[in-house]
């Protein structure tokens, strides 16, 4: 409670005043309540950004101009299509299982969304710090798969049903390299909960778990490479390859189901590469702790987060203009006979790494004996 | 405060619908669902005793192992499901039958 | 009092969910049915206080029995195949007449009231501690159980997932009609008798 946005809040006067009038649980209720509704809104802004940013990038890397029409730089077109998106007939295949049309695009942005509670956006900006963190995250994501397998079933279309069978069989493929790989970080810091993933991260990047030793040095890269595999991203976009099938698992879905749906997969990538850096970059820590204690060293973590993260949404971008699609066989023997051999050695050399330097990273060793 | 019994009858219901389901479906499928139904009436209850009657973590315990089994058993089940309809090209339970002695009527 | 309402939704969502996994004809359907039992007794576990093992049972059920279910149900074509007992009142499925259902209401009325018997005294012999909502977190303790008192079962559970991997797989590979294993036994076996 302490370490959460609503025991930030309720330590403020007026604050107070209200739970004194209503109550704490109900006033801290409120806070959570008001918090989640602004972090959904912000979410979905970003995930509009998202779409916004994927097309300046691709122009950009592609000798292109983009979307320049709509506000300065045509950083408006998020509206623009958000309400193209909602004006949009809805339009559904008359032989589609209406319940679960209907349901689909929603558990897909559930599943996404419900992890935002547990993300450090810094140190009291955080919905809630759950003991079981990203363990947590790890099991409510796997939402999405349900929702796009369910998705490309219920749509009733030859299409549709690969892609949402390409798009189950590779979430599911994908979670056990992501999976083991967050086990080597839960064991080098010896909890579940974020802010204890983050804690030992403090202060100059070579605290970094990245640079911890090499087998992080590896992880790092296998998750990464997971987290596009799973959030169904180029060079892994099968589920949704257009030169083979239409738009795979959303073909069917017009106006804002579809909206709900390519919603999803930006925020999942806005969230992906928040775990990641939370992880692996350092998280929100800034260096020599700037302005330790005051309101300014919140923000300056947020931002130092938000920086990180931003850059990673630009290298996942990035990727997805560079490189071409894989076959569906390739990307399951990438899965289970390279990333997950390497997650689980990684595992296991971590651990012996742990018992053999007691827990010390690699720059610790070589610069920093004695000061230990 | 939450008591017992309540668990307990959430934890009925889920028993009997999953018998329910497990009996009166023809479908292999249905009945494996079925049985999660059942799994998970038991792991409910473990937990819940562990709370109100031994206030120790021993049921924590046991639930994870009833999830662990759950989800072997739901691997080989649904791998024994594809097999089958790989040869009778179809699941229904009755069609399971090539083992039992032929009965004189 | 949030406990009280998490545990009035997520009881609410169970019920509701088995009731209607029961009912429906749709072996889909059942299926995402499944899925909202299994999301409300993840409900129920967290108002247990047990938080690990509502993130397990998300984790396991959601991301990969569920899936499972749903594919093997996409697989076999999802036909639900009538049986009578699905209409209640003509209740005579293909198992049994109705003497062996009469026999059987006989005995299951005989069993139950000595189950009754023996379990009317369930809650006074329990004694059901009155402990407070307070929250405390189970990750730690619930570690240095599974690698203490719990070693043995742990690991036998890692074997059994271990054979449950193979053995689906194996299991569920499509073959030839004679596999070819076989054919390399024999094979040896011929081999071994010509040397002898």
């Amino acid at each position: 409670m302490e370490n959460t946005i609503a025991g930030y809040f309720l330590s403020f006067a007026p604050v107070q005043h209200l739970a004194d009038s209503l109550g704490v649980g109900f006033t801290s209720f409120l806070i959570f309540f008001a918090f989640c509704t602004l972090f959904l809104v912000i979410l979905a802004t970003v995930g509009g950004f998202g779409t916004i940013a994927e097309r300046k990038i691709s122009a950009d890397l592609q000798a292109r101009i983009g979307p320049n029409r709509v506000g300065p730089y045509g950083l408006f077109q998020l509206i623009a299509d958000g309400i193209k998106m909602i004006s949009k007939e809805d339009i559904m295949p008359r032989s589609a299982d209406k319940f679960l049309y209907y349901l689909a695009p929603f558990l897909s942005l559930f599943g996404v969304v419900c992890t935002i509670a547990v993300m450090p956006f810094s140190k009291n900006l955080i919905l809630t710090d759950l003991n079981v963190g990203v363990f947590y995250a790890i099991a409510i994501s796997s939402l999405v798969g349900v929702g796009i397998f369910l998705g490309g079933y219920a749509s009733n279309s030859k299409w549709s049903l690969l892609g949402g069978m390409r798009g189950a069989s590779q979430i599911i493929s994908y979670e056990i390299p992501v999976t083991l790989t967050i086990m080597m970080i839960v064991l080098i810091a010896g909890g579940l909960s974020f802010n204890t993933l983050v804690a030992e991260q403090a202060g100059m990047p070579w605290n970094w778990y990245i640079f911890h030793n090499p087998f992080t040095f590896i992880g790092f890269f296998v998750f990464f490479i997971s987290t596009l595999a799973e959030t169904n991203r180029a060079p892994f976009d099968l589920p949704e390859a257009e030169s083979e099938l239409v738009s795979g698992y959303h073909t069917e879905y017009t106006g804002i189901r579809f909206g709900l749906f390519a919603l999803a997969e930006y925020i999942e990538i806005f969230v992906v590469s928040a775990v990641s850096v939370s992880l692996f970059l350092g998280g929100y820590h800034i260096p020599f702790g700037l302005l330790e204690g005051t309101f300014s060293n919140e923000i300056l973590q947020f931002g130092s987060l938000f920086l990180k993260t931003c850059a990673l949404y630009y290298v996942v971008i990035w990727v997805r203009w560079t490189f071409p699609r894989l076959r569906v066989d390739q990307l399951m023997s990438i899965c289970w006979k390279y990333l997950t051999p390497i997650a689980i050695f990684n595992l296991v050399g971590t651990a012996i790494w742990i018992v053999a330097f007691d827990g010390r990273s690699m720059f610790d060793l070589f610069f920093g004996s004695g000061v230990h | 405060m939450i008591s017992l019994k309540a668990y307990l009858f959430v934890s009925m219901i889920l028993m009997v619908t999953g018998l329910v389901v497990m009996i009166s479906r023809k479908n292999i499928v249905a009945i494996l669902l079925g049985i999660e139904l059942i799994l998970n009436s038991a792991a409910l209850n473990f937990v819940a005793y562990s709370k109100y009657a031994a206030n120790n973590l021993d049921g924590h315990i046991f639930s994870l192992f009833i999830i662990v089994i759950a989800a072997a058993e739901a691997a080989v089940g649904l791998a024994i499901v594809i097999r089958f309809f790989q040869v009778k090209e179809t699941i229904h339970i009755d069609e399971a039958s090539e083992l039992r002695e032929e009965l004189t009527r | 009092m949030f406990a009280n309402i998490l545990f009035s939704v997520s009881s609410l969502l169970v019920i509701s969910s088995c009731i209607l996994m029961m009912w429906t004809k749709n072996l889909m359907h059942s299926c995402v049915y499944l899925l909202g039992v299994l999301i409300g007794v993840a409900g129920l576990y967290l108002t247990l206080g047990a938080d690990f093992v509502a993130a397990t049972q998300i984790m396991v059920y959601v991301g990969g029995v569920v899936i499972l279910m749903l594919f093997a149900v996409m697989l076999t074509g999802g036909k639900d195949y009538q049986s009578q007992t699905q209409k209640i009142l003509n209740l005579f499925p293909s198992m049994g007449n109705k003497y062996t259902f009469m026999w059987g209401v006989g005995v299951a009325f005989v069993f139950g009231c000595t189950l009754i018997y023996f379990f009317r005294n369930l809650f006074s012999v329990i004694k059901v501690i009155e402990s407070d909502d307070s929250y405390t977190p189970t990750i730690e303790r619930l570690g240095e159980l599974l690698v203490t008192d719990h070693l043995v079962a742990f690991e036998i559970s890692s074997v059994l997932l271990l054979g449950a991997l193979v053995g689906a797989a194996i299991i569920a590979r499509p073959r030839k009609e004679r596999p070819a294993f076989i054919d390399d036994i024999v094979d040896d076996h011929h081999h071994d008798e010509e040397h002898h």
